[in-house]
């Protein structure tokens, strides 16, 4: 489903040249739950990215669900990643103008879709985040679990085959975190590949597989048969 | 089309869209209100006096010496002057079109003090008057020799005979001017002049009167001690003629002066130079406007772009392709300038209604509004293109960083 071999990214300036990405290889099957972590630095959000197609490549082969994005141009770029990506980013990017509503309208509009399937599919993702009752709210009436569930619901609107989730958790105290965490389980269990950048130890270890990147390269994978259900928060001592 | 959300984000990040809404209105009720005027001076400019303009001049002489015989001097001063080579015809007169200063009289088709006057200005003129002047005889005749009366100063009395301009004909007759021909009407309440003949056109030395085209011509050689001589020449000869008519004048006789001696291709110029000057102030002032409005959506543009950058990339990461950007851009602004062309249309008629009320002016034609409308909405599209062209450049990657 996502393949890539040998990805290398460099970011040039005239006077320094940073390799992001060196070598870099990775498979996610379809229906997949993958975490990266790493430290600062380590090329996880630039992975994240070249994934997202929002950065391009300087070398190696990155193919999306059978497409060879190396040569496509940005509209092309674009449409793919309207059509097949979802993003939930850390601090959760809606537009702080526009209500719930048009916030997860934002990719639907850059589709051929009617009003009417547009909205059935607003209300619906609203519904699963459970949001639906809000939807004219605008974001600065929201707390930020609830905000981060609405970019949950802008990204499920489109019904992706991929979820890129950057530090997700990141601007969300442990209880929210959970919550999210709780909500992209579900979805992922119902079939959407998730793959969740992020620096939190504890939270790769809810995911069945995880990778661990250092220096721009895969330094680590590992597998987890059946997840560790581990809660967010530290228990209270008795 | 993202009509909806677009307005709703405008509703809550109101001030800049407002204010630069409002500098559209003023810009639109300004501009159009200054091609209007622009407009109506240049179609006044370019009204035909009706005088063979490119082959006339026109001088002044004032005698001052003891000997002068104001009499005497007309009579052998036309002579001369009309058996030079090149010349067509020469006459003295009071005035002339464009000039500025002049005669005017009411004219009436019945007698008395309650008689329904029309104004016009008056030429004295001779035989020669007419060719002189180098208008077109519609109708009628041109006064001969033997009607030419000699006028004092002082003098009430008016000639039996005259020669109007169509449109003076039309004035009186009701807007048939050819009825005017061989009709008495009254001068000064009860003296009768006959309308000998109707020209086509000449117009009265005021270029700014609404009645510029009603113009009579009566046949009196005046003794004011001053006056002025109208020449006109073979096409080409104008202005040779103009400096030996001068040289050759003051040769013959050096106790009178001679002054202004100019073509009436400068006399036109100047006449119309309060009107260029004017017209010359409003197209700056349009420029000026113009720029500053653009300058003012440019920066608004560049601002909202500069504020909205993360926002962008969060579009563009959600499948926004750059002309997805650029339209979202270009149709907030037309939004904006929507609002202000609405608005500027209200306050364009408004100040029309001002400026009819306070300086005469014409209503503004129906037209100069949908035109203002549409020049301001590609002003404010054109404006706008610069800042939204950069906002496309944006990386959707930005949507990931922490700016």
């Amino acid at each position: 489903m996502l393949k890539m071999n040998n990805i290398r990214k460099v970011f040039r300036t005239e006077v320094v040249e940073t390799h992001a990405l060196r070598d870099f290889s990775l498979q996610v099957n379809e229906g997949e739950f993958v975490a990266v972590t790493g430290p600062s630095g380590s090329g996880k959000t630039t992975f994240l990215n070249i994934a997202g197609l929002l950065e391009t490549i300087t070398a190696g082969e990155y193919f999306l669900d059978g497409v060879d994005v190396k040569d496509l141009n940005d509209n092309q770029r674009s449409k793919l990643r309207n059509e097949k990506i979802g993003f939930i980013f850390q601090s959760f990017n809606l537009i702080p103008d526009l209500n719930l509503f048009d916030n997860v309208d934002v990719p639907l509009r850059y589709r051929s879709m009617n009003a009417k399937e547009r909205k059935e599919r607003i209300e619906n993702a609203l519904d699963i985040v459970g949001l639906a009752n809000r939807m004219k709210h605008i974001p600065a009436q929201l707390s930020g679990g609830q905000q981060q569930r609405v970019a949950i619901a802008r990204a499920l609107a489109g019904s992706p085959r991929f979820l890129l989730a950057d530090e997700p958790t990141g601007n969300l105290d442990s209880a929210m975190a959970e919550s999210v965490m709780e909500l992209l389980e579900d979805i992922n269990s119902k079939g959407t590949t998730i793959i969740m950048v992020t620096h939190d130890p504890k939270l790769a270890l809810r995911a069945p597989r995880s990778i661990a990147v250092k220096d721009g390269k895969v330094s680590e994978v590992s597998r987890v048969e059946s997840p560790v259900e581990m809660p967010l928060h530290e228990p209270a001592l008795a | 089309m993202e009509i909806k959300p677009i307005l709703s984000a405008l509703s809550r990040n109101k001030t800049g869209a407002l204010l630069i809404a409002l500098q559209i209105a003023l810009t639109m009720t300004i501009i159009v209100n200054s091609v209007f005027m622009i407009q109506q001076r240049q179609g006044q400019m370019e009204r035909e006096s009706g005088i063979d303009e490119k082959n006339t001049f026109l001088f002044s002489y004032m005698g001052f010496a003891d000997d002068f015989n104001e009499k005497t001097r007309i009579v052998e001063d036309l002579d001369y002057i009309r058996k030079m080579p090149g010349i067509v015809a020469a006459v003295q007169t009071n005035s002339a079109p464009l000039t500025g200063g002049g005669w005017s009289m009411g004219l009436a088709r019945e007698t008395g003090p309650d008689a329904d006057g029309v104004g016009t200005a008056i030429y004295f003129v001779d035989e020669q008057g007419v060719d002189a002047f180098g208008v077109k005889l519609l109708a009628g005749r041109n006064f001969t020799a033997d009607e030419i009366i000699w006028r004092e100063r002082t003098s009430n009395d008016w000639p039996g005979q005259g020669v109007v301009t169509k449109a003076l004909a039309s004035d009186l007759f009701d807007g048939d001017w050819q009825a005017a021909l061989g009709k008495t009407v009254y001068i000064n309440e009860t003296q009768p002049i006959n309308i000998i003949g109707i020209v086509e056109k000449m117009q009265a030395p005021w270029n700014g009167w609404r009645g510029v085209e009603r113009t009579l011509l009566v046949p009196n050689r005046t003794l004011f001690g001053g006056g002025r001589i109208m020449v006109r020449t073979e096409p080409g000869e104008r202005d040779r003629l103009m400096k030996e008519v001068e040289e050759q004048l003051f040769a013959n006789y050096k106790g009178r002066l001679i002054r202004n001696v100019r073509s009436m291709e400068e006399i036109r110029t100047e006449s119309y130079q309060a009107h260029n000057g004017m017209n010359t102030i409003l197209k700056v002032l349009i420029v000026c406007l113009t720029v500053v409005t653009a300058l003012g959506i440019i920066g608004l543009a560049s601002f909202s772009v500069n504020r909205r950058k993360k926002q962008i990339g969060t579009r563009r990461a959600l499948g926004a392709r750059k002309k997805d950007i650029l339209r979202y851009f270009m149709l907030e602004n037309f939004l904006i300038t929507s609002v202000g062309v609405v608005v500027g249309a209200a306050m364009t008629i408004g100040l029309n209604m001002v400026l009819v009320d306070m300086l005469n002016l014409p209503k503004i034609d129906w037209y100069y509004i949908p035109a203002g409308m549409l020049l301001l909405w590609f002003i404010g599209q054109l404006a706008v293109f610069g800042p939204a062209k950069k906002a496309c450049q944006i990386s959707p990657a930005l949507a990931t960083r922490s700016v």
